[in-house]
């Protein structure tokens, strides 16, 4: 990722220097130009075109988005409610992640999203534990975070 | 007491020490004709300085910034002293100030002035001095 990124920043520039014009404009033909290049060598470097890892990166933000104004109303529902008919309760959470950037974004995920909170992870980083506001089903949480925001976090660092 | 496991404020102080050391330098530079200069830049570096300590240990941090704050605070110290006695060469009064434009590739005509060596001094003196308090304090048991 990192090396094809410089990479066409390398021939955005070389672009630049052939054309002999240096603005803005002309930068960008010549990043877009390097892009189609590598794209078409995108076998010959290695792990996977790189604009698939930033459109994963996007998706990642709008769902975050998305989760955060859903949770925002339940919530509000919760706080509106006349009856406290909630079910608070702590829950483990073994995660697949291995980095330390991808557990500290998916705790702070599951933190800034309202009805769960990471209260602390294990010291050999496999497992969080997630205190909810109103779980009726654990294993429904669960699922809930593994098919959202690990699996967004997996396709960004493959 | 057994350690917890820092990895979320580990990894967040990892991305947010250099923004606030980049904000830092932007507010040193801006000290001449908007708010900032020498003293607050220098704090706001020591509170950089101030969250790594927070978020690793005093040893950690020595192997990160071997530097002995006593000395910076010495050096700026001088640094300030010598800038005010560099008018005396020119046969004008203690900390007569110079300044000149100059054109500058890529910042185009900038004015230079000896008052920021004086602040580079102030900058100095506020990272030791900041550093050195809350390092003593921290090592005494």
């Amino acid at each position: 990722m990192a090396f094809q990124l410089l990479l066409n920043f390398f021939l955005a520039f070389l672009w630049m220097f052939m054309a002999g014009t240096f603005n803005l404009a002309n930068f960008i033909i010549g990043y877009f130009l390097g892009m189609l290049v590598i794209f078409g060598m995108r076998r010959f470097l290695s792990g996977r075109f790189y604009m698939g890892k930033i459109v994963a990166i996007i998706k990642l933000t709008l769902m975050f988005v998305w989760e955060l104004i859903k949770a925002n109303f339940e919530v509000l529902l919760i706080v509106l409610k006349p009856k406290m008919d909630m079910k608070p309760g702590i829950f483990k959470y073994d995660t697949e992640l291995k980095k330390d950037w991808e557990i500290t974004l998916l705790s702070l995920l599951i933190t800034l999203t309202p009805g769960t909170l990471v209260m602390d992870v294990s010291d050999d980083n496999e497992t969080l534990y997630i205190h909810a506001l109103n779980i009726p089903d654990v294993n429904q949480a669960v699922s809930s975070i593994k098919d959202g925001f690990e699996k967004a976090i997996m396709e960004v660092s493959r | 007491m057994k350690k917890t496991n820092d990895v979320i404020l580990q990894t967040v102080t990892k991305i947010i020490s250099f923004i606030i050391i980049l904000f830092s330098i932007h507010l040193f530079f801006a000290g001449h004709y908007t708010p900032g200069g020498g003293f607050i830049g220098g704090l706001m570096t020591a509170a950089a300085l101030v969250l790594l300590l927070l978020s690793y240990d005093i040893k950690t941090m020595n192997k990160i910034l071997p530097f002995d704050y006593k000395r910076m605070t010495a050096i700026g110290l001088l640094i300030a002293v010598l800038t005010a006695a560099g008018a005396l060469l020119f046969n004008v009064p203690f900390f007569t100030h110079a300044y000149d434009y100059f054109d500058i590739p890529l910042l185009g005509e900038t004015s230079l002035h000896t008052a920021v060596l004086f602040d580079i001094g102030v900058y100095l003196v506020v990272i030791g001095i900041t550093m050195t308090i809350i390092q003593t304090i921290g090592e005494s048991e």
